[in-house]
């Protein structure tokens, strides 16, 4: 696995060639490049990541034409604060990987990406299901609409500081969410995750 | 309620600045408690006579926030979850599930040959079931009622060797990070052999049933068409996308558990209606059940698992007598293991299509985040294309052919 690289006499892979597309491309906006288990990651930043996504699918020699999976990650305590994961696979040839872009700036409440869904109609839904569960704004997006939880809902579930046991909501149930910035009211969100201190019924040891 | 009818307002209103409109446009409301919508999906549809103009999808109604859950378990127990997903094809979720930890605990390469023959053995016969009841439930949207019952008397025979090895017919769990849970039970294979025996001849009468029957033909041939191009640019993948003609298969593009040593074919339609993607799925249970059968005949001898203990809980019998097993016995139990700081991207074929697991290690003992890409969610996006312009009837048939779990599309 690891001993593959450094053979001076085999062609690029189709990860190596990849990569050094988004290098023609971007230059040195590739903020980095990381390989693991015999995936490769393209990090680059939000801006650049529609022109880098359109060079990908163009590039005739890779053909990056079926967008598998876009998704999100939130790290709470890091800034900026959420990943966008974009996992490509072109079927003419075979290639894959993974581009992701870091979003959010320290407070901001609802950063802004550039939307792929001229790039890939694909993009929509999973588009739409990341603003929906963690509040993430596409721009350019034709559509951008809550998918899974109801239209009316304020906050998104799938950030780490959101409560696994939800929030006890005041009556009526649907549509009276605590919103933004407002401390819960007290006795609520007892199991959220990785809270300093841990907590009950949490099995992490390390807390 | 409001913003539902402000949206139904707003499809009238593209609508209406289309040169082509007619009077009686007409906007309705189909689902999420539709007998034909397979769950709880609901279509917003726009009419202009009989014809479907607009169709908008709404999901969530069966959002269980499977993905946030997972954040709370551990590696081991989250396995658990993955059967809810697409609970017509619980093994194959399962599979995804464990090759996406083994990867990135890095043992890929430990478990061993009959663990990967029988979860082949196990993902193909889940795939045969989980066919049988698509083509049970979507004869029966389009009224041949009888296919339904004979589909899932079929269907039983293969819960009933789920039941044998597991224990439970549906929400096995059976296939876990690091092997399967127990060894195949003695009576594993005659079993099989015995369904591999029968289901030849059911599956040519489903075939004599549908295939050349007339009103079926006339039911699906050219009704929610889908070209090549649409259906990759959407992401469709699965039966969706071979019936548009592409010859697209993770288990041969990118093999997994040992399926690289197994000889079958990729059934492709040509047309992408809703007619191919029935003989795609038809012709697929033949191959998959040679695959089972090469599975029965190559499987080797050995261990069920991998023959580590930090990864696969100890047998009770060394629990009870060995002070090293009790140790890892409680240590799996209580904390799991931790995999590196990392994330993996795993894509398995299920019998919808491409389903994959993203899994972030913190280095925690429970998964930072679990993300899956349900193959359903993706293919149910492409519906708007196949059903704009046909007729209100043919949106079931349409429906039918995709194959939706709406526990996956929601997850």
């Amino acid at each position: 696995m690891a001993d593959s690289e450094q053979v001076p006499a085999a062609p690029p892979t189709l990860a190596e060639r990849t990569v050094a597309l988004a290098r023609d491309v971007l230059g040195d906006d590739v903020l980095e490049v990381v390989a693991f288990r015999d995936e490769t990651t393209i990090i680059v930043p939000p801006a650049r990541i529609a022109a880098l996504c359109q060079a990908l699918r163009d590039a005739p020699e890779l053909r990056y034409d079926f967008l598998a999976d876009v998704t999100a990650v939130d790290w709470p305590d890091r800034v900026p604060r959420f990943d966008v994961v974009y996992h490509l696979l072109s079927i003419p040839t075979r290639a894959v990987v993974r581009l992701k872009v870091r979003v959010g700036d320290e407070g901001e409440e609802q950063p802004h990406v550039p939307s792929v869904e001229a790039i890939w109609p694909a993009a929509n839904w999973f588009e739409r299901e990341i603003y929906d569960l963690f509040g993430l704004v596409f721009d350019g997006h034709p559509d951008l609409r809550r998918i899974m939880m109801p239209d009316d809902w304020t906050t998104h579930p799938l950030r780490k500081d959101y409560p696994l046991t939800g929030f006890v909501l005041p009556d009526p149930h649907w549509g009276g969410q605590v919103p933004f910035g407002e401390p819960l009211p007290p006795g609520t969100g007892q199991q959220t995750l990785r809270t300093p201190g841990g907590a009950p019924g949490d099995i992490d040891p390390e807390k | 309620m409001q913003l539902d009818e402000q949206r139904i307002l707003e499809t009238e209103s593209s609508v209406q600045l289309d040169a082509t409109r007619r009077e009686d446009t007409m906007t309705i409301n189909m689902g999420p408690q539709h007998p034909s919508t397979h769950g709880v999906l609901r279509l917003i549809l726009t009419l202009e006579g009989e014809t479907v103009v607009k169709a908008i999808p709404e999901i969530g109604y069966l959002h269980t926030g499977i993905e946030k859950t997972a954040e709370a378990k551990s590696y081991f127990q989250a396995l658990v979850l993955t059967d809810r997903m697409d609970y017509l094809a619980p093994l194959s979720n399962n599979l995804g599930y464990a090759l996406a930890v083994e990867k990135l605990l890095g043992i890929t390469d430990g478990i061993p040959p009959k663990a990967q023959f029988a979860r082949v053995a196990l993902v193909e016969l889940q795939r045969i079931a989980s066919h049988l009841v698509w083509l049970g439930t979507h004869a029966l949207d389009l009224g041949a009622q009888s296919v339904f019952l004979y589909a899932f008397r079929e269907r039983e025979l293969i819960l009933d060797i789920f039941e044998l090895c597991s224990g439970v017919r549906l929400m096995t769990s059976y296939i876990m990070p690091g092997g399967l849970q127990a060894d195949l039970p003695d009576g594993f294979a005659a079993k099989v052999r015995d369904f591999i025996r029968i289901f030849p001849a059911r599956l040519r009468e489903y075939h004599d049933l549908l295939t050349n029957n007339r009103l079926w033909i006339s039911r699906t041939k050219g009704i929610g068409p889908l070209t090549a191009e649409q259906a990759i640019a959407f992401g469709a993948s699965g039966p969706v996308l071979r019936g548009s003609g592409v010859a697209w298969d993770v288990r041969k593009m990118f093999p997994y558990s040992s399926y690289e040593q197994f000889d079958f074919e990729i059934p492709v339609g040509t047309n992408g209606d809703t007619y191919d993607r029935y003989l795609v799925r038809m012709l697929e249970m033949d191959q998959s059940l040679k695959i089972v059968q090469q599975s029965l005949d190559g499987m080797p001898e050995g261990r069920w698992q991998i023959n580590d203990p930090k990864v696969v809980p100890p047998p009770k019998w060394q629990v009870a007598t060995n002070m090293e097993s009790l140790i890892h016995h409680f240590k799996l139990f209580t904390e799991g293991y931790r995999p590196p700081v990392g994330e993996v991207y795993q894509r398995i074929e299920s019998p919808k299509g491409e389903i994959g697991f993203y899994l972030v290690s913190d280095g925690s003992a429970k998964p930072y985040r679990m993300h899956v890409r349900g193959p359903s969610f993706a293919n149910l996006q492409a519906l708007p294309l196949m059903i704009e312009g046909q007729l209100l009837s043919d949106v079931v048939a349409s429906i039918g052919s995709i194959d939706i779990v709406l526990g996956e599309v929601d997850r």
